[in-house]
C-alpha cells in the first residue's frame, strides 16, 4: 500500500488569544482520493489547511506531504496547488501579469508553466490583460484556480473554491476538480456545500470544534442508516408499527406522510412490517444524504 | 537566481503602481514650485537661512535646499509608505499567503521586499535632487560659489558642489533608510499597511520632538533623527561634519536592528491574512 500523500498527525493549534482552533486532529489522504473536509464555521478547517501549507505553525503535532514534514516554505509545496478562502492577487496588475509574477517569484521559468490549461480554466478572454481590481469575484476565483494549476500539481488543496461563483461557475469548478482527480491528482476539498462534496468527493473528514468527528468514504459516512419518507393509507397505524421496530430511531409527521429516522436497519424492513400490519404503502423515498449524515454527526458530537 | 527573481517581482509590483508615480510626481513638483517661488521672490540674505540664500544664487545649491525641505516631512511620508506597505500591503490584498505557498523562504521574501523598499525610497531622494538640479540650473544657472559669497561660505567649484550634493543626497537617503526599516519592521508584524506607514512617520516626529528637549541630555544622541541635518554644512561651507559619521553609524545600528526584528518576527508569524 502506498504512503498517504497528506498526513495530519495529532495536529493542534492554540492561538495567542487562547482559542484552540484545532485539537489533536489526525487523518490522512491517500493518492488519488478526492477528500472533502467538512465542518461548521469555526470547526478549524481553514486553520488545518493553513498548517498543511506551512502558513501557520502548529502548537502540537505535525503535517506531512509525501511523507515529509511540512515547514514554512517546504520544498514539497512545489508539488501542491492551493486556493485558500478567496483568490487574492496584486490588484493593480493584470491577470496575466499576476500569474507570471507569482510563477516566476518561485524561481521557475515562465515557459515551464502550464499556461494553456490555466488560461482555459480562467476563461477570461481579453480580460486576462485587464487589471485584477476590475474583476468580479467569480473572475478572481477562476483566475485563482488557473494559478493553482499552473504547476500541474499532484495535490490540490481547495478551501471553499466555489465561494462567490454563480451556479454555472460552481458546476465548472466541480467538473474541473473531477477532471484533475481523474488525471491522477489528489484533492483535499473543503466546502460548506455538502451536496457539492457528495457529488465530487470519494472520501470525507468531518470536523467540529477543532476535533475529528468522523472520517471515511462518503458512502460509509452516509452509511446504511438514514431517513425514509413514507406515504401510507393509515398514518396513525403506521406510526404505531414503525415506532415498535428496533431500528427506528424517530418518526416525524411530514404531511401527507411520515419521515422515519433509522439506525442500521434496512428500508425494506419498514415496508415489510407495514404490509404485514395491513397498511398499504404508496411511496417509499430514501432521504438520507450527506447533509443529514453531517448534521447527525456534528449534533451528536 | 531565486532572489533575483523575487527582487524583479517585487520591483514590478512597486513600479507598476499608480501610487508610486503619484508619490514621485509630488516629489518632482515640490522643487519646481520652490524654484519658481524663489525666483519670483528672492531672499535678501538677511534673517533667512544660508541654504535658502545660496539656493537663489546657483542652481547647484537649489537641490540641496529642496532636499532639506522635503526631508523634513514629505520624503519621510513617502519612504515610510514604501517600507510600511511592503509586507502589510501584500497581506491586506490577501496575496501574501499565495506568495508563501510558492514556496518562497520567508527570509528571502523579507530580504527582497526590504531591498526594493529601500531602492524606491532612495529613488525618491534622487528624484528630488535631480529635479532640483535640472530646474535650478535652468532658472539660476550653474555658477560655482566664488567671491564675494565665498567669503562667507568658502569657495566651491562646480565639481565640489556636485560632489558635495551627491554625498549629501546619499547621507539623507541613508538617514531615511532608518525610517524605511522601522516602517518595514512594523509591516512584518501587522496586516494593516497604514498602521505601519504611520508608525514610521510617528517614529520620525516623536524623535524630532524629543530631540528638541535639551533637558533630556545625552540620550538625545541616540535618537534616530539627531544627526539628520548635519549634512547642510557640507553643501553650504564645503565642510564634512564629524557628526555625519555618527549619523551614519547610528542609522546603521537602527537599520540592522529594525530589519533583524522584522525578519525574526515574520519568520515566526502565522499567516492569517
Amino acid at each position: 500500500m502506498s504512503e498517504p500523500v497528506v498526513e495530519i498527525v495529532g495536529l493542534s493549534k492554540r492561538f495567542r488569544a487562547g482559542v484552540l482552533a484545532v485539537d489533536d486532529l489526525t487523518f490522512s489522504v491517500d493518492h488519488g482520493q478526492v477528500c472533502g473536509l467538512l465542518g461548521p464555521n469555526g470547526a478549524g478547517k481553514t486553520t488545518c489547511l493553513r498548517m498543511l501549507l506551512g502558513l501557520i505553525r502548529p502548537t502540537g503535532g505535525e503535517t506531512r506531504l509525501f511523507g515529509e514534514k511540512v515547514r514554512p516554505s517546504s520544498p514539497q509545496l512545489r508539488r501542491l496547488g492551493a486556493l485558500i478562502e478567496t483568490a487574492a492577487f496584486v490588484p493593480h496588475l493584470s491577470g496575466l501579469r499576476n500569474l507570471r509574477l507569482w510563477w516566476e517569484a518561485g524561481g521557475d521559468q515562465w515557459s515551464d508553466a502550464d499556461l494553456e490549461q490555466a488560461l482555459a480554466i480562467a476563461d477570461l478572454g481579453d480580460a486576462i490583460d485587464r487589471k485584477v481590481k476590475t474583476y468580479s469575484q467569480g473572475m478572481r476565483q477562476r483566475l485563482g484556480l488557473a494559478r493553482v494549476l499552473l504547476g500541474r500539481p499532484e495535490i490540490l488543496v481547495l478551501d471553499e473554491p466555489t465561494n462567490g461563483l454563480d451556479p454555472g461557475e460552481m458546476r465548472e469548478v466541480r467538473q474541473l476538480v473531477r477532471r484533475v482527480a481523474e488525471a491522477g491528482s489528489t484533492v483535499l476539498f473543503s466546502s460548506h456545500v455538502l451536496a457539492e462534496v457528495e457529488q465530487i468527493c470519494t472520501h470525507a473528514v468531518v470536523m467540529d470544534k477543532g476535533k475529528l468527528v468522523a472520517m471515511g468514504s462518503v458512502e460509509e459516512l452516509i452509511g446504511s442508516s438514514g431517513s425514509v419518507y413514507l406515504e401510507v393509507d393509515d398514518v396513525v397505524a403506521a406510526r404505531r408499527v414503525l415506532e415498535a421496530l428496533p431500528s427506528v430511531r424517530r418518526v416525524d409527521d411530514e404531511a401527507p406522510g411520515l419521515a422515519v429516522a433509522i439506525d442500521g436497519g434496512r428500508r425494506s424492513e419498514l415496508v415489510v412490517a407495514l404490509v404485514q400490519a395491513g397498511i398499504a404503502v404508496e411511496t417509499v423515498t430514501a432521504r438520507r444524504r450527506l447533509e443529514e449524515a453531517f448534521l447527525g454527526l456534528v449534533e451528536g458530537f | 537566481m531565486l532572489t533575483i527573481a523575487l527582487l524583479r517581482t517585487e520591483l514590478v509590483k512597486n513600479l507598476r503602481r499608480t501610487r508610486t508615480y503619484v508619490a514621485y510626481g509630488i516629489l518632482m513638483i515640490i522643487p519646481v514650485i520652490m524654484t519658481v517661488a524663489i525666483h519670483l521672490n528672492p531672499p535678501d540674505g538677511h534673517g533667512e537661512g544660508r541654504l535658502l540664500f545660496l539656493a537663489s544664487q546657483t542652481g547647484l545649491i537649489l537641490p540641496a535646499f529642496a532636499l532639506r525641505v522635503t526631508s523634513a516631512f514629505l520624503l519621510v511620508i513617502v519612504v515610510a509608505l514604501f517600507g510600511g506597505d511592503a509586507i502589510a500591503g501584500e497581506a491586506a490584498w490577501g496575496n501574501l499567503r499565495y506568495m508563501l505557498m510558492r514556496p518562497i523562504a520567508r527570509g528571502r521574501l523579507v530580504f527582497a521586499k526590504f531591498v526594493v523598499a529601500v531602492f524606491c525610497a532612495w529613488l525618491a531622494v534622487v528624484i528630488v535632487v535631480t529635479t532640483g538640479l535640472v530646474v535650478g540650473t535652468i532658472v539660476f544657472g550653474a555658477d560655482p560659489i566664488g567671491a564675494p559669497l565665498s567669503l562667507l561660505t568658502g569657495a566651491q567649484s562646480n565639481g565640489d558642489l556636485l560632489a558635495h550634493l551627491g554625498v549629501a543626497s546619499a547621507y539623507v537617503a541613508w538617514n531615511l533608510t532608518g525610517v524605511v526599516a522601522f516602517s518595514f519592521m512594523v509591516s512584518c508584524m501587522t496586516d494593516a499597511p497604514f498602521g505601519a506607514i504611520f508608525a514610521g512617520v510617528g517614529l520620525y516626529f516623536t524623535s524630532l520632538i524629543l530631540d528638541a528637549i535639551s533637558s533630556l541630555g545625552g540620550i538625545r544622541y541616540i535618537f534616530p533623527t539627531h544627526y539628520f541635518d548635519t549634512w547642510v554644512d557640507l553643501v553650504t561651507r564645503g565642510q564634512w561634519h564629524t557628526d555625519m559619521w555618527r549619523g551614519i553609524a547610528l542609522q546603521l545600528a537602527y537599520v540592522l536592528l529594525f530589519a533583524f526584528v522584522g525578519l525574526w518576527w515574520f519568520k515566526r508569524k502565522d499567516i492569517l491574512s
